[in-house]
């Protein structure tokens, strides 16, 4: 079940459900890829997120009828068959400290957990990748475990430094590159995951997961990580 | 072999039509933020249509050439001149090495663009030399910055745009709007809201968005799960006011957007600076793409 709607002279949107779900993730991923490969002649840019598909295309070669005409035959061909999740699991290593963390000390006394506690909570959890965007390589995800689930600062700092990790509700990510942002900052990784690198583009993908692992201020900075 | 920055300007990038095929990874289109002048420039030049150039905005630019070659000059009046000489936008100039190209403020429109014959052969990124700031894809220029380009001997010097198609940016802009995205969530007292009346272009406005200023639509739908953003979306923020999302946009976002503006007169958009009026009308998609295909059919 799917519904096409107009985004833009020569962007259409598909809805696949309105309700954020782990399968819906899965399922649309799989959708945007059946529809790359099938329609590659006309298709200029994808955008997957939590419950649509963002799709533009070469409006010189077919109108907006005839694309949502093709978008539709190929997705009744297309038969999804739910995947056994890749064992590929990206690891990004986390310096969870107040040094670095500049939201710890309020999380922890708000939830009423220890450093430790609060660190098995986070990194234990496999999470999944729901939509990258914001910025470059930013992969919001989830499901961040209820225990430490926090609203968005009221007031979004000005500067977040590159390699941040943050909650915000459900969710949870690493800011690439230094930007403003809402999130509670709860530790960061030593890892560049900025455009400096351009491999970077492909560590994340729509559907992939996550997990984070804890290190300690000595492995911090011999992984190149700054203050 | 190019053009030196001996001053920067206010907000002058490089950029071409844009890069394709990447916003699933989180990188906006970018490019040109005046298609039309964009276009043109290139064309009068004979250059290809995915040329790079330099787009200056509201002037205070100054490069030297190190090169002999042709140049045109389009979209606003920042007054331009060579060696202190004022000169025309929108026609093919010679250009000698050691001659002094400037920009001082805006006397019509906002952004104007420098083509060089054969495209500014600067860094690319991701198959595209357009920079973004927001994203850190490349930087402004800076002084003392070289912009590469290829010494060519100039050809179809004087060539010029007919005067018929030069665009006004003086004029009351009308934007055309798709009825697009949660346009039916909307209610008709609503739309009513938006059609109705005059906005202003607000000052917080850039290659990212322009942000409208006017009477507040009233209980807008809440913000929802994040989705795609295509370009010139108009998004309804809590306070109930538009924002139109540009070419350095982020990729995806979570407002309620009440339909998406035609591309050809964002490209006037482009053009008109904080407190001009602006006001929305209704365009039916064919219409939309009738006119822009047959934009890209003249410019292919």
């Amino acid at each position: 079940m799917f519904d096409i709607k107009l985004a833009g002279e020569n962007t259409i949107i598909i809805y696949f459900g309105d309700e954020v779900a782990p399968e819906l993730a899965e399922k649309i991923a799989f959708y945007t890829e059946f529809l790359q490969h099938s329609l590659s002649d006309f298709i200029i840019d994808m955008v997957p997120s939590y419950t649509s598909l963002l799709i533009s295309y070469r409006l010189d070669l077919l109108s907006h009828q005839d694309f949502c005409n093709q978008v539709s035959t190929t997705l009744a061909k297309a038969i999804y068959v739910k995947q056994e999740q890749s064992s590929d699991v990206v690891e990004i290593p986390v310096y969870y400290d107040p040094e670095v963390g500049l939201d710890l000390d309020r999380i922890l006394l708000e939830t009423e957990l220890s450093l430790q506690e609060f660190i098995h909570i986070h990194s234990q959890r496999t999470y999944l990748i729901y939509a990258i965007g914001f910025s470059p390589a930013f992969a919001f995800l989830a499901e961040v475990d209820q225990r430490i689930q926090m609203p968005r600062l009221k007031i979004p700092r000005i500067k977040i430094p590159a390699g941040s990790v943050g909650i915000a509700d459900k969710q949870t990510a690493v800011y690439p590159i230094d930007s403003s942002g809402g999130w509670n900052i709860v530790g960061r990784t030593p890892i560049d995951l900025s455009l400096n690198d351009y491999e970077n583009l492909n560590r994340f993908r729509v559907g992939h997961q996550v997990r984070f692992k804890a290190i300690d201020r000595q492995e911090y900075l011999s992984l190149g990580g700054q203050f | 072999m190019s053009f030196r920055v001996i001053k920067s300007g206010f907000y002058s990038t490089i950029q071409d039509r844009g890069r394709f095929g990447l916003t699933h990874h989180g990188l906006s289109q970018s490019g040109v933020a005046d298609e039309h002048a964009y276009c043109w420039a290139n064309h009068l030049l004979g250059n290809a249509i995915n040329d790079a150039v330099l787009e200056i905005t509201f002037g205070g630019c100054e490069l030297i050439a190190l090169i002999d070659t042709g140049i045109v000059v389009a979209g606003a009046d920042l007054g331009f001149t060579i060696n202190d000489k004022p000169l025309p936008n929108w026609q093919v100039l010679a250009v000698k090495k050691g001659d002094k190209l400037s920009w001082s403020t805006p006397k019509t429109g906002v952004r104007a663009y420098l083509a060089v014959q054969d495209g500014f052969q600067t860094t690319e990124y991701f198959n595209s030399r357009s920079v973004n700031v927001r994203e850190k894809v490349g930087t402004l220029i800076q002084n003392g910055d070289e912009l590469l380009s290829e010494p060519v001997k100039p050809s179809d010097i004087g060539k010029t745009m007919p005067a018929w198609f030069r665009p006004d940016y003086k004029k009351a802009l009308i934007l055309r709007l798709l009825p697009s995205y949660q346009f039916d969530k909307f209610s008709e007292q609503q739309q009513q809201t938006l059609f109705g009346q005059t906005y202003k272009i607000g000052k917080e406005s850039d290659r990212t968005g322009c942000r409208l200023e006017g009477q507040s639509i009233e209980n807008t739908p809440a913000t929802m799960i994040s989705e795609g953003i295509a370009y010139g979306s108009v998004e309804i923020t809590t306070a109930g006011l538009p924002i139109i999302l540009l070419k350095d946009a982020p990729t995806i976002g979570g407002y309620p957007k009440i339909g998406t503006v035609f591309s050809l007169d964002l490209a006037n958009l482009a053009q008109r600076q904080s407190g001009c009026e602006v006001s929305f009308e209704l365009i039916d998609i064919e219409t939309a793409q009738q006119l822009r295909r047959e934009f890209n059919q003249f410019f292919e």
